[in-house]
């Protein structure tokens, strides 16, 4: 975790990690709730970034959620990490409607040298609050899902990362064709970027299509 | 208001106060004329004779008198008329005068208000010129004192410019010099390089040349060392024959010893044993000999090849110094010539002060070249610097303008009091004049007066002449009282402001030829400020190319920016690089979670089917138990059937595999004798899943085996494969001809057999 001194915010490559690991769990949840891909019910109020967040009381959703943010901190660590995908599909066909891309810029410096860097807590608390107002206020622009959803994660990482045994290669990138994005906020713990952009199918389409 | 006194009266003139001779024509109040009657006057004045005549006379007198009375009195009236006309005449004029007075007081009063008003502004206007002087010469001194302070900058400056400029051409010389020298010595050091490379090409193919020398040489060597070799062995199986010889001689030699210690243990040698020893001893003392000879032979042969050898290298060495002998020469004279250049250089590098080594010299052209930045940055302030100084000067012209043109402002105010006096004088000449002729209608009116000798008039007359004298008296001191008092007061004040135009005009004067040399000097700055103009132009222009560099750089970063749009869209988009990027998925535990729970339940439920089908199973054959068993070995003898069809089945594909590759190789063979090629079929996968067949031909006339041809096949269509072999000229050329313009590989494949047998058999 990242170190509090007296003066100064010191952040280590591993708290950096942390940080961020635990940024996408709480982004997954809340992007889960507020696109209803589980019940309003199945979700707990707790406190978090100064805002009152969601987290799922589904033991397997959160048994997943906590294995993916595991893996990611560790990956984070070697920072071999690209980006992280939380995808929502439909349950009966299968297509990807929307993508909620999380990339990611890691200070190579930091991760050979192993030197630590120096940013307010209070700064990326503030950055991620404004991220997850973000994602709450999505849903005014965001398409209405009125089919069963399910979600699935991708992490884009580099070629020499070996595949963990619960973990396997893909070659499908589960991309929406002409997709509409919106490019979100981003927040930066002076070894790890975080840049937010989610992807939806574009209603439109359907639209004239159905015209 | 000056408080006008009064003139003292004037003391009438006394006159004699008139004898009225004869009482008044008609007049009431008559005054008795006291006649003293002579007689009773006196005794002794007149006789009585003459009483009479006397009383006569006088009658007659009386009488007479009377009538000249009369007609004086009427004449007396008629003056009297005549005078009361004129007095009433002259009322009027007294009354008009009197008026004209009152104007003339009104006046007076506006002239004085006038006059007071003008002396306050003359005194205002001489305040204001007391302080605009004085202000004047405060700023003139101020002025003269920033100009002495701005000449003494300006000298400072154009001294430290002159030395910047000085400073900044001897370093520009410098650099000019050091950048032609460096130019010189780049282009010395690239003739070096040049001919070091030339000489580097000359030596590698000298060595090249004496490689394949040393090559050639070594093969001879090799070619002596086998042969050396060869007689070694030859030598050696020599030398071994000639040692199992000599072994066998020893043997024979120690048999024979040890028959002769036998022999001489036993009696008396006969001679021919001695001699058959002594014989063999000779014998083996001359094979020893000639081993010894051998062996001596050997090493010196050895010897004689091994100097050989040496005199051999010795040779080619001596012959290579030969050939590098002249090379010797000249490299000695490149050196020597490189030897002087290097030492110029060492000179032209001592005589650059500050320069060491050749490393130094760019350390001080950098140097140099930072100072003249310096030199040019200092240059941009002393501009800065005269530059202000032009401002101020402008300034200090604007402040002379100013107080030239107060001067000029004061002169037309002196010039306006001067006409002002003038028409004051004027005025008063005016007023004199009047006076003077108020005078002289008054002392005309006194002779006429006089004259006609009137005294009734005479009293008003006087009068009149008394209030028009004391007017005419006033207003000549009041006039005078004008001029005495106020003209003095102008005169002092134009007296005043003349002087101190004066003053002003003198100091201008003064000033003149500095200033002169101010326009000077500011013309001088106006020739360097076009300069600095011109130069500013031609910034101006580096300006709007670097302007236009920085719009075709902004345009640049536009579509970067839209590059990078690009680019993020296509990462949101979710596109990657499979070279730097994989993708993984975590194997969703929800999903398998899932699937295995919906697998679970299917299996549970077939466990749960089969279990129910066992039990029905075991339910009938504990009902029916012979049935089981029959039911079980029914079951157990189809199941050997079955194995049994499949041990033949097994058998019958082995055969087909044995029958089927004779075939394929027998059918092989026979293509490779009919057409000539030998063929070898591979089955492979391309990276897109599709399966393709490969051949590849080889000629039995190929003469080696890189000449193969390679063809794929892939839903009936047949392509050439470029390999090593087909790319050479001949074969492509064939390709093109026949391949890809026929669209015929048997004609390829015929033509190219033909060649190859061709070739074959010619060679």
């Amino acid at each position: 975790m990242a170190s509090k001194t007296a003066a100064k915010d010191i952040i280590t490559l591993r708290g950096s990690a942390a940080i961020v690991s635990e940024f996408f769990g709480y982004a997954a949840n809340s992007i889960l709730y507020n696109r209803a891909v589980y019940p309003e019910e199945s979700f707990a109020r707790v406190k978090k970034y100064g805002l009152p967040m969601l987290l799922t009381k589904d033991e397997g959703v959160k048994s997943f959620i906590s294995n993916l943010n595991a893996q990611l901190s560790e990956w984070l660590e070697a920072g071999k990490l690209q980006r992280v995908v939380l995808v929502i599909m439909s349950m009966n066909t299968g297509e990807v409607l929307e993508r909620w891309n999380f990339s990611i810029e890691t200070d190579n410096e930091v991760v050979e040298k192993g030197v630590s860097r120096e940013k307010s807590d209070k700064e990326i608390m503030r950055e991620i609050q404004a991220i997850m107002r973000q994602i709450a206020s999505s849903i005014t622009y965001l398409p209405c899902l009125d089919e069963q959803c399910v979600f699935d994660v991708l992490a884009y990482t580099d070629t020499d990362v070996a595949v963990p045994f619960t973990w396997m290669e893909s070659s499908d990138a589960k991309l929406i064709a002409n997709p509409q994005m919106v490019k979100l906020h981003s927040f930066d713990t002076k070894i790890h970027k975080v840049n937010t952009l989610v992807s939806y199918k574009n209603d439109e389409e359907e639209l004239d299509d159905e015209e | 208001m000056i408080l006008r006194t009064p003139a003292p009266k004037r003391a009438r003139p006394i006159e004699p106060a008139p004898i009225i001779e004869s009482p008044p024509v008609g007049s009431d109040h008559r005054q008795l004329a006291i006649y003293e009657d002579p007689s009773s006057a006196g005794p002794a004045r007149r006789e009585p004779s003459q009483q009479s005549e006397h009383m006569l006379c006088t009658y007659q007198c009386r009488q007479m008198v009377k009538a000249d009375f009369l007609d004086a009195l009427s004449n007396a009236e008629k003056q009297v008329q005549d005078y009361q006309s004129k007095l009433a005449e002259l009322n009027d004029n007294f009354g008009k005068a009197d008026e004209e007075r009152k104007t003339f007081r009104e006046k007076l009063s506006y002239v004085e208000q006038e006059l007071a008003a003008a002396k306050g502004r003359e005194q205002a206007l001489h305040d204001q010129l007391l302080k605009e002087v004085n202000d004047s010469h405060e700023r003139l001194k101020k002025e003269l004192e920033l100009s002495a302070k701005l000449q003494a900058k300006l000298e400072n400056e154009q001294n430290l410019r002159k030395k910047a400029e000085s400073t900044a051409a001897a370093a520009e010389d410098k650099a000019k010099e050091l950048e032609a020298k460096l130019g010189h010595i780049s282009k010395s050091i690239e003739k070096e390089k040049k001919r070091f490379n030339n000489e580097l090409a000359q030596l590698n193919r000298d060595s090249k040349f004496s490689i394949t020398k040393i090559t050639v040489d070594l093969e001879k060597m090799e070619f002596r060392a086998k042969s050396s070799e060869q007689e070694v062995e030859l030598l050696r199986k020599q030398q071994e024959d000639l040692q199992s010889k000599f072994s066998e001689c020893l043997h024979q030699k120690s048999e024979l010893e040890k028959r002769l210690t036998s022999l001489s243990f036993e009696d008396d040698s006969p001679k021919e044993s001695d001699i058959l020893v002594k014989h063999l001893q000779e014998e083996l003392r001359n094979y020893e000999s000639e081993v010894r000879e051998a062996r001596k032979l050997k090493s010196a042969h050895d010897s004689i090849e091994l100097m050989k050898e040496k005199l051999l290298e010795e040779k080619s060495r001596r012959e290579r110094v030969e050939l590098q002998l002249p090379k010797l020469q000249e490299y000695e004279l490149k050196i020597n010539k490189l030897e002087d250049e290097l030492s110029a250089w060492k000179l032209m590098i001592q005589d650059i002060p500050g320069v060491s080594c050749c490393d130094d010299v760019p350390l001080r052209i950098s140097a140099l070249q930072k100072e003249v930045i310096d030199n040019l940055k200092k240059l941009g302030e002393v501009n800065a610097h005269l530059k202000q100084m032009q401002v101020v000067l402008d300034k200090t012209q604007l402040d002379k303008q100013k107080t030239e043109t107060e001067a000029a402002l004061a002169k037309e105010k002196a010039d306006r009091l001067e006409a002002e006096v003038k028409r004051m004088n004027l005025m008063l000449s005016a007023v004199s004049e009047e006076r003077n002729m108020l005078k002289i209608a008054i002392e005309d009116f006194k002779s006429k007066n006089e004259q006609a000798g009137g005294h009734a008039s005479s009293s008003a007359l006087q009068v009149l002449k008394f209030h028009s004298s004391s007017f005419i008296f006033l207003l000549t001191l009041f006039l005078l009282f004008v001029i005495y008092y106020l003209a003095p007061f102008l005169m002092i004040t134009y007296d005043f402001l003349l002087v101190h135009i004066q003053e002003l005009e003198s100091s201008l004067l003064k000033r003149e030829p500095y200033i002169k040399e101010l326009e000077g000097d500011l013309f001088a700055q106006k020739d360097i400020n076009t300069r600095q103009q011109d130069e500013i132009k031609s910034l101006h222009d580096r300006l709007n190319s670097e302007a236009r560099k920085v719009k075709s750089l902004e345009r640049e970063s536009d579509r970067l920016r839209s590059e990078i749009f690009l680019l993020e869209s296509k990462l949101g988009h979710g596109d990657f690089s499979a070279a730097n990027t994989k993708v993984l998925r975590m194997v969703n535990t929800l999903a398998v979670g899932n699937d295995a729970k919906q697998t679970i339940e299917a299996l549970q439920s077939e466990l749960q089917r089969t279990k129910e089908k066992l039990q029905a199973l075991e339910e009938y054959k504990s009902q029916s138990g012979n049935s089981g068993k029959l039911v079980d070995s029914y079951m157990s003898g189809k199941v050997a059937q079955l194995k049994e069809q499949i041990a033949t089945l097994e058998k019958r594909e082995e055969r087909y595999k044995t029958v089927f590759a004779d075939r394929i190789s027998v059918f092989r063979r026979a293509c490779c004798e009919l057409f000539g090629y030998k063929i070898v079929m591979d089955e492979r996968q391309r990276p897109n899943g599709i399966p393709v067949t490969r051949f590849t031909l080889q000629s039995i006339y190929a003469m080696n085996d890189d000449e193969k041809l390679e063809f794929e096949y892939e839903s009936g269509n047949t392509n050439i494969v470029e390999n090593g072999y087909t790319s050479t000229s001949e074969i492509s050329q064939q390709v093109d001809i026949f391949v890809r313009k026929m669209n015929s590989i048997p004609a390829f494949t015929a033509n190219l057999t033909v060649e190859s047998f061709n070739r074959r058999t010619l060679s």
